[in-house]
């Protein structure tokens, strides 16, 4: 399925990575980051290109192996992985890391001795409750962010181009969430997997060239005929879903609609916007602490979340994808299914491709039993 | 000790230690109890054949130090689970700290009539009873294998059984570990009352100054949670006596450390036990203090006479992560090696407390040395520092499958440690709770010693 008419994500990653070798011939840096906690926006304001790195593949997750145990995250093996392999990690000068879980908090210490790769390591407190002397501290570690990467790229990150940033990201988030909300509808024209391409492009191309992508894909869904079948309704789930995981949602939604999700690879990263009042670092610590996550402490926050997305997008199951030995999410199914009180399907595994037909068979009964 | 004389130092078998039992005069059996009652109840030193039927079946099979000391220790940290539940019946507040491996206690034990302990300890009673009960228990609440032995904490919570529910359970979370965090947060649903403690992540490049002072706010926030729910307004001379109190326990380990790496004067077992006792005292700060003094004036006696617990000659080791199966520090020292440093991601529970600062900076200043809340790199240190100063041939790493921290800084530390001292380093995962090491495990080590063997 194509994203755009003429392009599909793959295409536009390409294309991206050219772009992107031939602005490092022109002096920029590229900043790698993972996770919905990095403040993208204070790297474009030092002129630097952020780009989140959402890729996973099972080569990637078995090269990884050579630096990380087997039992280490799959996403976090396939990061190291991809270090070696993929041409878009091979594109980074430096890395932006706010520690979340325990392996993402370890992963820029690999990443820094095997490749040599500087790391920004950021602290942002684990417990959630957005406690004054807490959102103090994050607010400083933005600060040595700040210094950090002026120094690399030689350009200060000051309040206007902040501002500008802010103001970018927060248009690109609205656009995103607007294409997300359509989803509202019965049998809505934008699928899961278009969604989760548009984010995907998002972080690779940056607010400019990302809005009129999404523009231009809500004007042609807009002209499509909406079907009259009604099919299940579902939310995911889970840990990261990596942009190469396509092939899951490609494989629900042969017999289901999915309409809305809980990832912090897609709607939980355009869920909300940078407050409009204060200085601009101060709204950023504050907008970045608040964020969700199934790893803070207490996640309450996140079964709100949940619970919220699952009542307005009239959800009737969730496919809640883990990765193996991502602990924070893995441990809270049962939980989670208790609190949404609707029919999960849990998925647990690694980026290995021999179980699909057998996770097709398993998205299959439980469609049917929907 | 009147009526009795400790054996040449050496390590028995359970059979043996209970045959040592037997001479032990019934006044000294009289003498020791805890939280300084005077109550038939209030006993520990009891033969090592009453915890195994009580379902310790382990320690058939561990070696222990026959000296009364040790057999005292035993008898004392065995208990602990009826101490916390005496400790309810005689009106004392049980506060679960979890997840900071040493300093929130200090605090807790700094209000009157009120005993804080560890559930994350639970973590060797499933090795100890060779049992899976408290795995199954956190299975059926969404907790698996494929996870840290630490989830025996949340099987204990919804047994009711190993501890009595607490009144407060103060659960730190931070730049620590995945699956116990996981326990903290699943543990929620048990706790009539619940505070979370943050635990800032150490830059090891940065000043610790603003970090230290993150974590005075938060323990701000457990005095006033304490005050709470005790009804007592503490004051700076009771937390600053808190601080000494611990102080005056990590200094008689810091020396036990000495004689037991430097003396052999200590195995390794006993010693994983006193280590692990700095976190919580085995929750009767006093009584405990007295075990390991007697431990110490033990020790002292056998370094300064020249008696060894282990073979002088044997082969000398620095053991990373605590084995969640102390069985596996009685096969290695069993198969000729011993300890000499141990990184048991409790660096925090060791450090010596400034106790000319107010006592919650100094409390805070201390923890800032965890293990878990920084680098891989600086885990190394600790070990490459401790191997230097004692001729360590060696580098045992002992992992838990499936937990966060062990999956990403295992080969970590083996590659700096290699990179710095050329030391072999062996790591290996533990396995599930059994009668015995599996096999495997066992060649390895075998295996590993006979390469330390060759390089002399």
């Amino acid at each position: 399925m194509e994203l755009i008419p003429r392009a599909t994500f793959e295409q536009i990653r390409r294309e991206r990575v050219e772009e992107l070798a031939a602005e490092r011939q022109k002096g920029k840096s590229v900043v790698g980051y993972f996770c919905i906690y990095a403040p993208v926006e204070m790297v474009q304001a030092a002129a630097a290109v952020p780009v989140r790195l959402v890729r996973g593949g099972h080569a990637a997750e078995e090269a990884g192996e050579r630096y990380l145990r087997a039992d280490a995250c799959s996403f976090c093996s396939a990061c190291m992985g991809n270090f070696g392999l993929d041409p878009l990690f091979k594109q980074v000068d430096a890395v932006l890391a706010v520690n979340n879980c325990d392996m993402m908090r370890r992963l820029p210490e690999s990443i820094e001795r095997q490749f040599g790769i500087p790391v920004f390591q950021v602290y942002m407190p684990r417990t959630s409750e957005p406690l004054p002397h807490r959102v103090a501290e994050f607010r400083r570690q933005l600060d040595l962010l700040a210094a950090g990467l002026s120094k690399l790229t030689g350009v200060s990150v000051s309040d206007e181009r902040l501002e500008s940033e802010i103001a970018a990201f927060n248009r690109l988030r609205a656009m995103l969430l607007q294409a997300s909300n359509t989803r509202h509808a019965n049998s809505p024209l934008l699928s899961g997997r278009t969604m989760l391409d548009l984010a995907a492009t998002a972080w690779l191309l940056g607010p400019v060239k990302a809005i009129s992508l999404v523009e231009e894909v809500l004007r042609i869904i807009a002209a499509r005929p909406r079907s009259d079948v009604h099919r299940p309704r579902l939310m995911l789930g889970g840990s990261m879903l990596a942009e190469d995981d396509r092939w899951l949602l490609d494989m629900v939604e042969e017999k289901a609609d999915i309409v809305t999700d809980i990832l912090c690879t897609g709607a939980r990263w355009f869920a909300e916007d940078v407050p409009a009042v204060g200085a601009p670092l101060d709204r950023l610590a504050q907008f970045y602490v608040s964020r969700t996550c199934m790893h803070r402490r207490p996640n309450t926050d996140l079964y709100s979340h949940a619970q919220r997305m699952a009542r307005e997008f009239r959800v009737e199951g969730l496919v809640y994808k883990t990765l193996l030995y991502c602990d924070p999410y893995a441990f809270e199914v049962k939980r989670l299914q208790r609190a949404l009180g609707i029919p999960v399907l849990h998925l647990d595994t690694d980026y290995s491709t021999e179980n699909r037909e057998q996770i097709r068979t398993r998205v299959e009964a439980f469609v049917e039993t929907l | 000790m009147r009526g009795w004389t400790d054996p040449a130092s050496g390590r028995v078998s359970f059979d043996e230690w209970l045959e040592l039992f037997d001479h032990v005069p019934d006044e000294l059996i009289e003498r020791y109890h805890y939280y300084g009652n005077s109550e038939a109840w209030s006993k520990y030193l009891f033969p090592p054949q009453m915890f195994a039927i009580y379902g310790m079946r382990h320690l058939r099979r561990l070696k222990f130090d026959n000296s009364l000391a040790a057999l005292r220790m035993w008898g004392f940290v065995q208990n602990e689970t009826e101490r916390l539940f005496r400790a309810r019946q005689t009106g004392r507040r049980v506060i679960a700290t979890m997840g900071d491996l040493g300093a929130v206690p200090v605090i807790v034990n700094s209000f009157p009539d009120c005993v804080a302990f560890y559930p994350d300890c639970i973590w060797w009673t499933p090795f100890a009873m060779e049992s899976r009960v408290l795995f199954d228990a956190a299975a059926e609440l969404g907790i698996g294998d494929a996870t840290c032995f630490s989830r025996a904490a949340l099987g204990a919570f919804a047994k009711h059984s190993y501890f009595p529910d607490p009144d407060l359970v103060i659960a730190s979370t931070g730049a620590s570990c995945d699956d116990y965090s996981g326990v903290e947060q699943l543990v929620e649903s048990f706790a009539p009352d619940m505070l979370w403690v943050e635990e800032p992540m150490r830059c090891d490049l940065r000043p610790s100054g603003p970090l230290e002072q993150l974590l005075v706010k938060e323990y701000e926030r457990v005095v006033e949670r304490m005050e709470k729910l005790t009804g007592h307004s503490v004051t700076e001379e009771e937390l600053r006596e808190g601080v000494r109190r611990a102080n005056r326990v990590r200094k008689l380990v810091a020396r036990l450390r000495e004689l037991a790496f430097r003396d052999a004067a200590l195995a390794a077992l006993e010693m994983m036990v006193v280590e692990f006792g700095n976190l919580h005292y085995y929750s009767d700060m006093d009584e405990w203090t007295a075990v390991i003094e007697h431990l110490l004036a033990t020790a002292e006696q056998r370094a300064a006479g020249g008696e060894r617990v282990v073979d002088a000659d044997a082969l000398r080791v620095v053991w990373v992560t605590p084995p969640a199966d102390p069985l596996l520090l009685t096969y290695v020292e069993d198969a000729g090696a011993r300890m000499v440093g141990t990184e048991y991601v409790i660096n925090q529970a060791l450090e010596i407390m400034d106790a000319s600062k107010p006592p919650l900076e100094a409390i805070a200043k201390s923890f800032m040395a965890a293990s878990l809340i920084g680098t891989s790199k600086a885990r190394a240190q600790s070990v490459t520092s401790q191997a230097r100063e004692y001729g360590a041939e060696g580098v045992i790493i002992s992992g838990i499958f499936g937990g966060s921290h062990c999956a990403m800084e295992g080969r970590l530390i083996a590659d700096y440690v290699k990179a710095e001292l050329d030391l072999p380093v062996l790591e290996f995962d533990v396995t599930s709770p059994s009668r015995e090491i599996s096999r495997q495990i066992g060649t390895r080590i075998d295996a590993f010693l006979e390469v330390l063997r060759s390089r002399r």
